[in-house]
């Protein structure tokens, strides 16, 4: 009964994850909408069913069914192939998240995990990064002036975010000791690391605003300046992957903070998949707040922000993380 | 000044430039001097630099075709002047024959003069020799004629905008566009090889309309930006032509949608003062009271959609900012029916009085304004994200300002405190005590500073005007301009001839010429009426302070980021229906 834990329960995982992602992307959509249209004094869709749930699949057969234009100017295999590129990284990145505790059926014990790795820390960072080929080579391949300035603004900025992002999870992984999902979320069993690490929480909070292209940080699309930025020559079903990849890398990085800061689905009373699911929710509605409270940052700015101010900071907090477990440790 | 002062002053233009004065008259306590076209450029150099004279703001130019009056010379150049220090105005006018008349640029004395030369151009075909770029500001490039002479056709299709069935260019019409074809950019000639040439709308979310920019750029930074309108032209100026008086106020709501009141006033104002009527004192606090109330919707929106070009779609000061304004345009809708397009104002006073719920109105909306008031300007104050993007942006001099004919918070912001309400006050602005707030580095911060004070200025002046609101006519009762009262019409037959003759030819002003301007929210609005005694406007001329003003944007943009153009863009304020009008 081998073939079980090793091919029959990761499939499941797989599979469940995926649609899970696909519906939480749809009605993120949704719930962005109407808690902006609430900041905004409106109500927001409410026409399609009750509370406008139907919103979501209205969208998803407008996407699908338009017709496809290719305009004749783009490079045309790197313009259709773009959004999936952007697209499946996103999805990875999730597969090392813990989302509960383990649960045993039928005598297997089955971690709500897809993929428990020693290096899992890395793996969404690294993971992360490839999607923002996606973007670099959509905006390149549409061979678009306001695209081209899209996809190189991505280049900037993904080069200011990274360095603190990492810094700040190297002291993460001072205190805990270990690069393994599962064993941060352990640590946390007593105190969230937020407690710890309030500084380093910042950092990357902020520096997944960025990641994820989110208001102030969304310099490759800027509708206000760009149009549409890397994704102005997209339409239908390709514009909706390149939305799809956003609002799952939102959903990622959300579920990492709850994961890494505010001690995954540790939590007293509830059950511990419903604990993730409010973390993760609190921090999505933390992304819609900001986007509808802060005027857009301009990106030389932000690698001025990063370079200067965010990086020194995370170096600062790296040191004092290690001094003072060096002395707690003896 | 003393007018003995000013009577010293023409005398010395008079010596100092034997024979270039050829005229001199006085309409409505405004001189007009007649001005030969050899001699144009000197005088008005002196006039610019002449330490009595300082005519230093240029407010427009344009021409007056006199063919349809049989005159000779054909058409005229008018210049309207005005010297801030010395708070004058002075109109030249340069007498052209011919068919093609050509009168000396004044570019190199006020650069401001640059668009309004071109329209000149363009509308009503008067050559600028030694234009550094005169060709068409409104109109396609392929138009034949120019609309503003009077002998243009009425009706016709030079330009044909018809499309027709037959033209190749429409033949994939009503099939699926399968293939759509890329047209290879076309580059300004005065773009460096090296550089990139964006194209900026006209369909571009944060141009404000259909304002076109092309923009130059090196890396992200601004080389060149050109600013290209007429994409929204209506031609209000020769419809006014053909309407009488009466019939022309309500287009000008439309011009600067945003703030059709003060609109509405600078137009009725010139009015009057060609007919030299007196307007009743509730009218005139009324008309204050309105164009304050206009003031504060059109900074409302200015501040929300300057907010939502600096974020993003989903940033909620736009909604705050308009749910504000709300309250102003359910007042308007209580003393005129309308909300955006109100003609409130109307030649001889307002249209009727205000209802008895105005005076409450108002008062509530003055108690819950300063709140809202205070959290807009906390939300971008204390905002480091805001502060960065418009601290130090687009800053332009005062001097730069001036010569661009800008006016409005865009000037006051470079520390120049003209305001058309203090400097000539019109409908007894000078009852009110109130203050012209300032900036000192002319970029879009302070451009934001100013109009935020302006906004509690007004809220100062509303309240006084509340409580000096006095009883008695809105109108005043000159039966040869205004309706008479509904009653007298069942008594009185020389009521129902006046009515008659008001509804089916409308009043005949005295032949002259005038100009009027107010202080709108975005600047100077300004009209120009050459009456020749008919019922009819023979010529008006808008000066609208958009157009000027956007005429700096050029010039605020070089060098910054492309980011930027949108922050200076929206800190400009314009309203392309009165740029292009």
């Amino acid at each position: 009964m081998d073939w079980i834990d090793t091919l029959l329960i990761p499939a499941i995982k797989a599979i469940v994850v995926t649609l899970g992602l696909l519906v939480g992307f749809a009605y993120m959509t949704l719930a962005e909408r109407k808690i902006c249209a609430r900041f905004q004094l409106r109500y927001g869709p409410n026409q399609a069913g009750p509370f406008g749930i139907f919103q979501p699949i209205a969208d998803a057969l407008k996407a699908i069914f338009k017709e496809e234009v290719i305009p004749e100017h783009v490079d045309k295999w790197l313009y259709v192939l773009c959004p999936v590129l952007a697209m499946v990284p996103a999805i990875l990145a999730f597969a090392v998240i813990p989302v509960g505790r383990p649960i045993v059926i039928a005598g297997h014990t089955i971690t709500l995990q897809v993929a428990d790795i020693n290096v899992g820390l890395l793996y969404p960072m690294a993971v992360a990064g490839l999607g923002a080929y996606g973007i670099v080579l959509g905006g390149w391949s549409s061979n678009n002036n306001y695209s081209l300035l899209g996809a190189l603004r991505t280049t900037a900025q993904i080069i200011s975010y990274e360095l603190p992002m990492a810094l700040s999870l190297v002291s993460l992984v001072i205190v805990t000791g270990t690069l393994r999902m599962s064993g941060i979320v352990e640590y946390q069993a007593a105190l969230p690391l937020i407690v710890l690490q309030p500084i380093g929480f910042l950092i990357y909070f902020i520096c997944g605003l960025a990641e994820t292209n989110r208001s102030p940080f969304d310099f490759p699309e800027t509708e206000n300046e760009l149009i549409s930025g890397y994704n102005t020559e997209y339409g239908g079903i390709k514009f909706a992957l390149f939305f799809m990849a956003e609002y799952i890398n939102m959903i990622v990085v959300s579920a990492l903070v709850a994961t890494l800061f505010l001690g995954g689905w540790q939590g007293p009373i509830l059950p511990g998949w419903l604990w993730f699911f409010i973390k993760t929710a609190v921090m999505l509605f933390v992304f819609v707040w900001v986007r509808a409270s802060l005027p857009r940052a301009r990106y030389d700015k932000l690698m001025h922000f990063c370079w200067k101010f965010l990086t020194p900071l995370a170096v600062v907090n790296l040191l004092v993380t290690a001094a003072v477990v060096l002395i707690l440790r003896g | 000044m003393a007018m003995t002062d000013y009577n010293m002053l023409l005398e010395r233009l008079k010596a100092q430039f034997p024979g270039a004065i050829q005229g001199e008259s006085e309409f409505r306590g405004e001189t007009t001097l007649t001005v030969g076209a050899d001699h144009l450029v000197p005088v008005c150099r002196f006039l610019r630099d002449d330490p009595d004279a300082q005519f230093n703001h240029l407010a427009f130019v344009t021409g007056v075709d006199y063919s349809a009056l049989g005159r000779e010379p054909r058409f005229a150049a008018v210049y309207q002047l005005y010297s801030l220090p010395y708070r004058r105005a002075l109109r030249l006018k340069v007498p052209l024959a011919g068919e093609n008349p050509t009168v000396p640029s004044v570019v190199d004395i006020w650069p401001g003069a640059n668009w309004h030369e071109r329209e000149a151009y363009d509308l009503m075909g008067i050559r600028f020799k030694g234009h550094p770029n005169l060709r068409r500001i409104m109109l396609p490039d392929e138009w034949v004629g120019h609309p503003l002479r009077k002998d243009y056709p009425l009706g016709g299709e030079p330009v044909a905008f018809t499309p027709t069935m037959d033209d190749p260019a429409l033949e994939g019409l009503g099939t699926q566009v399968l293939d759509p074809v890329s047209v290879p950019p076309v580059r300004p000639p005065e773009a460096q090889p090296h550089t990139l040439v964006i194209n900026m709308g006209p369909q571009h979310p944060s141009t404000h309309g259909v304002l076109r920019v092309v923009v130059e750029l090196d890396g992200e930074t601004i080389v060149n930006a050109w600013p290209d309108i007429g994409h929204l032209h209506s031609g209000i100026e020769k419809t006014a032509e053909y309407k009488t008086y009466a019939q022309v106020l309500p287009y000008t709501d439309r011009m600067d949608y945003v703030a059709a009141m003060t609109n509405n006033m600078g137009y009725v104002l010139a009015v009057e003062k060609l007919l030299g009527v007196e307007i009743p004192p509730r009218a005139q606090i009324l008309r204050v009271i309105m164009c304050e109330l206009q003031r504060l919707a059109a900074h409302l929106v200015w501040v929300g959609t300057h907010c939502l070009d600096l974020s993003g779609t989903i940033h909620a000061l736009l909604q705050y900012a308009f749910a504000t304004r709300e309250d102003i345009m359910n007042i308007f809708e209580m003393v005129s029916g309308a909300r955006l397009t109100p003609s409130y104002i109307r030649i001889g006073g307002v249209a009727r009085d205000v209802p008895p719920g105005f005076v409450p109105a108002v008062k509530r909306f003055l108690e819950t304004f300063p709140r809202w008031h205070r959290d807009i300007a906390r939300m971008l104050d204390e905002n480091p994200i805001w502060l960065s993007r418009v601290k130090g942006i687009g800053a332009i001099t005062a001097e730069q300002a001036i010569g661009l004919g800008v006016t409005g918070p865009v000037l006051r912001s470079t520390g120049v405190a003209y305001d058309v309400r203090k400097y000539a006050p019109y409908s007894s602005y000078d009852l009110f005590d109130f203050d012209i707030p300032t900036g000192t580095n002319g970029d879009c911060y302070d451009r934001y500073l100013v109009r935020m004070e302006e906004m509690r200025q007004s809220v100062r002046i509303i309240q006084q005007a509340i409580a000096k609101l006095p009883e008695g006519p809105v109108q005043c009762d000159d039966r040869k301009i205004v309706f008479p009262p509904r009653e007298e019409l069942d008594s009185s037959m020389e009521a129902l001839i006046h009515h008659f003759k008001l509804v089916t030819e409308g009043f005949h002003p005295p032949a002259g010429e005038v100009y009027a301007a107010v202080e709108a929210p975005k600047g100077e609005i300004g009209y120009y009426i050459v009456s020749d005694g008919g019922p009819k406007p023979y010529r008006l001329k808008i000066r609208g302070p958009s157009f000027s003003n956007l005429q700096a944007a050029g010039l605020m943009a070089k060098g910054h980021m492309f980011s930027d153009m949108v922050a200076i863009i929206g800190s400009i304020d314009i309203t392309l229906g009165e740029v292009d009008r």
